[in-house]
């Protein structure tokens, strides 16, 4: 050490000095850093071989790597090395893997799929992933929804119905909930006694006089109300009406309001000005019948499947 | 001593090297005040405030073009016309073009600055900016390609000084890339909007041959040409070897330009020109180190100085940031690494170890350097910059721990497949754990924010002092003059 210290205070300057005191050493090149770098164009020159890489003409040097993959129509092809048949490759592989599930899952009723442990476990699995792409983003991460915008997929209220045939028809096809707009027909005193018996349905304290006009409002021709929610109230999955007794509300956010008027408010709302949001698409052109499968099992096991 | 001072005043124009040393600490502030801000954003969203002006989109452009046009564009501004004054021994080629450059510069950034926040963008990173602002930057960086070379064929030296070749070749790099890569056509002569001359693939590949090309020439070789000077004059020691200088010099400038694909693997870019990129980073790596080995052998026969100068230990730690942040850029160009780290906070913690860790550092340490010769007095706080250091050292160290682990665990999180070949993790659940680093970037940030601060303070106080003693000596010397008329009447 003390030697090389020695022999670097030896070496020469070039012998130009700038600025006064800038100079530089006429050190040679370590012989670390050469030998270092002519490994690394070696390293890059095996590359060049193994991979595509350099431009001739129209076309390009292909290297000597090759793959092995099953193309759209079934048809065995090996090429050179590149990206696209690499995710062939890898996308054959995972499909052959998840096959025998896929086939299963086909093969089964909805029913049977729920009770096999192995097939359930896949679709928690898979279905997952389907929901997180795909439905989370209204419906939110664990498809709880949310207020003024999806509905809860975890309680067993259902607006289109929650038994697989309705849960797999509601994805495959989608949605659109629809509410005429009552801003012409009724008088706001009138759209407040319907919002107070509505209300009175799931028990909260209105008036009781203002309650039993709506009742009767309700059930009259005037409103007509009673066309889609039912002589009940209680709805009707055939159009997708919301059962009005149940304290769950998607499109007027009564549990948020604190006071009855903001209650009523919340209610008149939708009365005054009708939906036309309740919008969920059709899923059928993006993923596969068996996927819609897979997903109803899994929509149906949030919680509220009946 | 006056005189001498006096004399060099009036050899080199040092006046545009202190208004761009003032704007140097000025874009540093609001460029790192911006980059904390954007982090915290990330970390705690409800500071977007539903404004659309201050969203993380439109700050972020701001943040990266105030850091490395504001500040670094002009810390390379006043040490280029510094340097190539005094290893040329020549004036500036022109005061009223080299003034220009300063005005057209600093209303370059604030125009783009101001521009991103109402909207206007061309959505190319780092090349944000709208056709009028980069019609502009065409026309001061010409003017500043002219001061340059022009000062050069004035010098009084015979040979050209190292630090100017790198300069020189990222001068012209720079008018190459930026030329090039703006090739837009205005939808009309009144509309800030633009479309891009290429389309596709060939748009993305110009753009990245563009946005490695400013990694390459203006945050590497500039740096490198400011290293080349403040190194050996703060060690006071020659650069440990000419050869290598050379050898690195041409090697960096030639494989730069060809590994600007290496951000598109993986996509519709040719296998080709995708492993051809790959294959020229890794060619990279040893030209790269050239030049950390020349700055640090620089100082080896005087490693005390590291103990006692806290301005040799921004130069070093500088370089050691280089060397980590080459050797790192190779690795992330490698395809099946680049698979793991793309699209991840890997990539943004590799860059801030280059432009926390060196551009920065080298930068602090070079301006601690001249700000006291520009204006011929010492540093008002010796103990600050010591003090600066370690706040700088702890901010970058922050900063790139938390993105390497953020960076690493998303691309884990993203491959992750479980038993069944199914995604183990949907992407918001990604997003949910990064929360944590997030807001350990935003602290590293607000660590190197205040170590700026600090420089800022301290600057601003060396300057007040040097004026203040200035003053004195007027006072003193036309006390001396009455006197001496005094005695001669």
């Amino acid at each position: 050490m003390s030697q090389e210290k020695l022999q670097s205070h030896t070496v020469q300057t070039t012998g130009h000095a700038w600025d006064g005191d800038l100079q530089e050493y006429n050190n040679p090149i370590p012989d670390w850093w050469l030998y270092a770098f002519y490994i690394s164009v070696l390293a890059a020159v095996a590359y060049w071989f193994t991979y595509p890489a350099w431009p001739i003409g129209n076309g390009f040097t292909t290297g000597f790597d090759q793959i092995t993959y099953v193309n759209d129509k079934g048809v065995t092809k090996t090429t050179h090395w590149n990206t696209r048949a690499l995710l062939m490759h890898e996308t054959n592989e995972a499909v052959a893997a998840q096959k025998p599930y896929f086939d299963k899952v086909a093969a089964m009723p909805f029913e049977q799929i729920a009770k096999n442990p192995e097939l359930n476990s896949f679709v928690l699995s898979a279905g997952k992933q389907l929901f997180s792409d795909n439905c989370a983003a209204c419906h939110q991460q664990g498809g709880g929804g949310k207020m003024d915008f999806a509905p809860n997929l975890t309680d067993d209220d259902w607006l289109y119905g929650g038994h697989y045939a309705n849960i797999q028809q509601t994805i495959t096809d989608g949605r659109h909930g629809y509410m005429p707009p009552f801003a012409e027909v009724l008088t706001d005193a009138q759209m407040t006694q319907l919002a107070d018996y509505v209300l009175s349905l799931s028990h909260n304290a209105v008036n009781p006089e203002s309650a039993k006009a709506g009742d009767v409002l309700f059930h009259s021709e005037t409103a007509a109300c009673y066309y889609c929610h039912g002589v009940d109230a209680k709805g009707r999955q055939a159009h997708g009406s919301a059962n009005l007794t149940d304290s769950i509300w998607l499109w007027a956010d009564v549990p948020d309001a604190k006071t009855i008027p903001l209650k009523e408010a919340a209610v008149k709302n939708v009365i005054r000005t009708g939906l036309n949001k309740g919008v969920m698409p059709s899923w059928k052109d993006r993923l596969s019948a068996e996927q819609i499968k897979l997903l109803t099992v899994y929509v149906h096991e949030l919680g509220g499947g009946k | 001593m006056a005189v001498t001072a006096l004399s060099s005043t009036e050899q080199y124009n040092f006046d545009i090297v202190k208004k761009f040393s003032i704007m140097t600490m000025v874009w540093g502030v609001i460029a790192m005040t911006a980059g904390v801000y954007i982090a915290s954003e990330l970390a705690w969203p409800f500071l977007n405030f539903d404004i659309p002006y201050i969203t993380f989109g439109r700050l972020r452009p701001v943040h990266t073009t105030s850091a490395i046009f504001g500040f670094g564009g002009s810390a390379l501004f006043a040490t280029s016309y510094y340097i190539v004054q005094r290893t040329c021994q020549s004036r500036l080629f022109s005061d009223g073009m080299a003034s220009f450059t300063f005005w057209g510069w600093q209303a370059i950034v604030v125009l783009a600055d101001i521009s991103y926040m109402l909207g206007h963008t061309q959505s190319r990173e780092y090349a944000e900016m709208e056709w009028p602002i980069d019609i502009l930057i065409e026309i001061v960086w010409v003017t500043y390609l002219a001061v340059f070379v022009g000062t050069i064929m004035r010098r009084k030296q015979p040979h050209i000084y190292v630090a100017n070749w790198f300069f020189l070749s990222f001068i012209l790099a720079t008018a190459l890339l930026h030329t090039f890569n703006n090739l837009a056509v205005p939808v009309s002569l009144f509309s800030m909007k633009s479309y891009s001359l290429f389309s596709g693939v060939q748009d993305a590949m110009t753009e990245w041959w563009y946005g490695h090309n400013a990694v390459g020439f203006f945050l590497t070789a500039a740096f490198l040409g400011m290293m080349y000077y403040f190194v050996p004059k703060q060690a006071g020691r020659p650069i440990y070897s000419y050869r290598l200088s050379i050898v690195h010099f041409w090697a960096l400038s030639f494989l730069y330009m060809w590994v600007g694909a290496h951000h598109l693997h993986w996509t519709a870019l040719p296998d080709w020109t995708s492993t051809l990129a790959a294959t020229f980073s890794i060619m990279l790596l040893l030209p790269s180190w050239g030049g950390m080995i020349n700055g640090i052998m620089t100082l080896s026969g005087a490693w005390d100085k590291l103990r006692t100068d806290p301005i040799m230990r921004f130069l070093i730690v500088a370089l050691s940031f280089y060397g980590m942040a080459t050797f790192e850029g190779p690795l992330l160009a490698l395809k099946d690494v680049n698979a793991l780290s793309h699209y991840t906070d890997w990539t943004v913690g590799h860059v801030h170890s280059g432009t926390l860790g060196w551009v920065s550092m080298i930068t602090f340490g070079s301006m601690y350097h001249m700000i006291p010769k520009l204006w011929d007095t010492k540093i008002w706080s010796q103990k600050l910059v010591g003090i600066h250091f370690w706040f700088a050292s702890i901010g970058v160290l922050l900063y790139i721990t938390a993105m390497w682990i953020s960076g690493i665990l998303q691309g884990l999180m993203w491959r992750a497949f479980d038993q069944y070949g199914n995604l183990q993790y949907s992407f918001v659940e990604s997003v949910a754990a990064m929360h944590p680093f997030y807001a350990m970037r935003a602290i590293g940030g607000m660590f190197f924010l205040t170590g700026m601060v600090m420089m800022f303070v301290n600057v601003a106080m060396t300057i007040r002092q040097a004026r203040g003693e200035a003053a004195e000596l007027e006072a003193k010397m036309s006390a001396k003059m009455v006197k001496s008329g005094m005695a001669g009447a």
